[in-house]
């Protein structure tokens, strides 16, 4: 299990890596969205912002009404975060579950994406 | 995505405007008008696949379902195989209903055939040039289309029966003038007049309530059972045979309902039903493609996203697949061929979903089931028979006579699909498999006191 340190420490890396990344940028304008993540083996929740083309800080614990939900073990989304898992192996597998509009999801895909072919 | 949308979704999923063809197509099988006792068994055999797919997608109530369940209830690379088979459903659909909605207009505008050729690539330019920007049919439109076509249908439908002047000649005699083996093929064809109702499940992952998706395919079958029965009643008693067997019966039943103005209006209807398999088909192939992409199934070009967040060379490669085959069908006028293949496919994935729904209660008996089918130990092999039947009933019958072709497409897509399961994928993974291994873990190790 993964605990919320490194939890946070694994977005701060995804975020910052995101965040520097010109495509993605352009992938997200316009996207304003709150995401929702929830560990399903410690029972964490956590919230993420896209605001501005920008990724926010990681807040433990949920705020506002969530466009996507993304729940998984601490472990998966510790290693999703760092980019050394496949997040669509995970969710094909049923193993990393998304909860939102097709189009919402798919730009959270596009972003962990960045994180695990590191493009 | 509340009720009403998963309902609407669900019904404009599977009516196409290939809908027509099918529904005046199988008028062919069985007197007139008792074509709707077929349509009433093949909807009452759509129960049964929704009971399957029910039970199944409340265990996966995730877009990647088919992926999930397939892959637990058999051999990975047969489930890949029947996968990127059924998967050919949604191209021929696709260019079918571009092939017939550019028919029907050209025919509208009192256009040369070959103008049509140019509405196909047009409407398909179209659909590809809107899903690369993004643009989707949102909830309340997809509402609209929907309820437009099924409300319009109805009304035509009815009135030309009203405007026929005389009453119904063989309601209750199927068999009059027919065997019972063409009756048969009817509720094969019948069956087909129903598909794609479930691929609402891949919208599992939207909706507010997950019973949601189970009840709106329950109610989708439903409002499909009345309206093709109405409107294939209604076509075989207005229609005549040349105007059945041609490429835009719906808009001869619109002359028959309203005079030259039914014209219009099933024209408009025709291109309303594109509407709604240009949105749901392109998405839901294209991301079905992508995710398998994302999986490490199929080669990693077809994960690329463009700025907009869509997966660009899947959506073009379905927009020039389905031109291609929109466009033999308008050279061959082999549509009849079309949805045979489609009914053929689509009974032998109601028969899958069946083995799967009995396999995974044996392999996965504590895996939470909110939707249970009764009787599965009965219902499912029946079904899987049934459905199988029909499939192999299906395959080789085009227009009441015997006609191999669409078994021998099935069959070209089906070795494709092992083929290339079999003798290229395992090279696409060892490839990522060497990537992966390349590139060194991000993720620091623990410490000891951790």
């Amino acid at each position: 299990m993964a605990t919320t340190e490194e939890l946070c420490e694994a977005f701060a890396d995804w975020r910052a890596r995101s965040n520097g990344n010109p495509r993605l940028s352009k992938m997200v304008k316009g996207w304003d969205r709150v995401i929702h993540f929830t560990t399903t083996d410690t029972d964490q929740g956590f919230t993420m912002r896209v605001q501005d083309q920008l990724l926010s800080a990681l807040v433990v614990g949920y705020e506002d009404q969530p466009d996507v939900i993304v729940t998984g073990t601490s472990e998966d989304l510790c290693d999703m975060f760092w980019g050394d898992l496949n997040p669509s192996e995970k969710y094909m597998s049923g193993e990393i579950a998304l909860a939102g509009a097709q189009q919402d999801v798919m730009r959270i895909d596009a972003i962990s994406m960045v994180a695990f072919l590191d493009q | 995505m509340g009720q009403r949308t998963v309902i609407t979704t669900s019904t404009g999923l599977a009516f196409a405007a290939l809908e027509y063809l099918a529904a005046a197509g199988l008028v062919t099988y069985v007197a007139g008008d008792s074509a709707w006792i077929p349509i009433l068994v093949a909807g009452l055999l759509a129960l049964l696949a929704y009971g399957f797919f029910g039970e199944l997608n409340s265990m996966y109530p995730t877009a990647a379902a088919i992926r999930l369940y397939m892959q637990r209830a058999m051999d990975d690379r047969i489930a890949l195989t029947i996968t990127f088979t059924y998967m050919t459903t949604i191209v021929l659909v696709i260019a079918s209903d571009a092939f017939i909605v550019g028919t029907a207009l050209a025919h509208a505008f009192n256009q040369p055939a070959w103008v049509a050729s140019l509405w196909i690539v047009g409407l398909l330019a179209v659909a590809v040039s809107c899903n690369l920007r993004g643009i989707t049919v949102a909830g309340l439109l997809q509402d609209v289309a929907t309820s437009v076509v099924v409300l319009a249908t109805l009304v035509i439908a009815a009135l030309a029966l009203a405007h026929s002047g005389h009453a119904l000649r063989t309601p209750w005699q199927p068999l009059h003038g027919h065997s019972p083996a063409d009756l048969v093929e009817a509720i094969a064809l019948g069956v087909f007049l129903y598909s794609a109702f479930e691929w609402v499940t891949t919208s599992a992952e939207e909706v507010r309530r997950p019973e949601a998706i189970q009840r709106g395919m329950l109610v989708a079958i439903g409002i499909l059972c009345v309206v093709c029965g109405l409107a294939t009643v209604a076509m075989s008693h207005t229609l005549d045979h040349h105007e059945l067997t041609s490429a835009y019966p719906q808009l001869y039943l619109g002359v028959a309902a309203i005079g030259h103005a039914g014209l219009w209006v099933m024209a408009g209807v025709t291109a309303v039903t594109a509407l709604n398999t240009f949105n749901g088909g392109f998405i839901t192939a294209s991301r079905f493609i992508y995710g398998t992409a994302r999986e490490g199934a199929l080669p990693p070009q077809l994960a690329r996203l463009n700025s907009r967040a869509v997966p660009w060379v899947p959506v073009v490669a379905l927009g020039v697949v389905s031109s291609v085959v929109a466009l033999i069908v308008a050279l061959t006028h082999g549509w009849q061929v079309l949805v045979a293949v489609g009914a053929a496919l689509e009974a032998m994935v109601y028969g899958v979903a069946a083995f799967c729904a009995i396999r995974l209660r044996s392999r996965q008996p504590d895996t939470p089931r909110p939707f249970r089918v009764r009787l599965l130990r009965v219902l499912g092999p029946f079904a899987m028979v049934l459905f199988g039947a029909l499939a192999v009933i299906a395959s080789v019958s085009v227009n009441n006579h015997f006609n191999p072709a669409p078994l021998a497409i099935i069959a070209v897509g089906a070795a494709l699909s092992a083929f290339y399961v079999v003798r290229v994928l395992p090279g696409v993974r060892t490839k990522e498999a060497a990537r992966r291994a390349a590139t060194p873990r991000r993720r620091p190790p623990r410490s000891e006191a951790t």
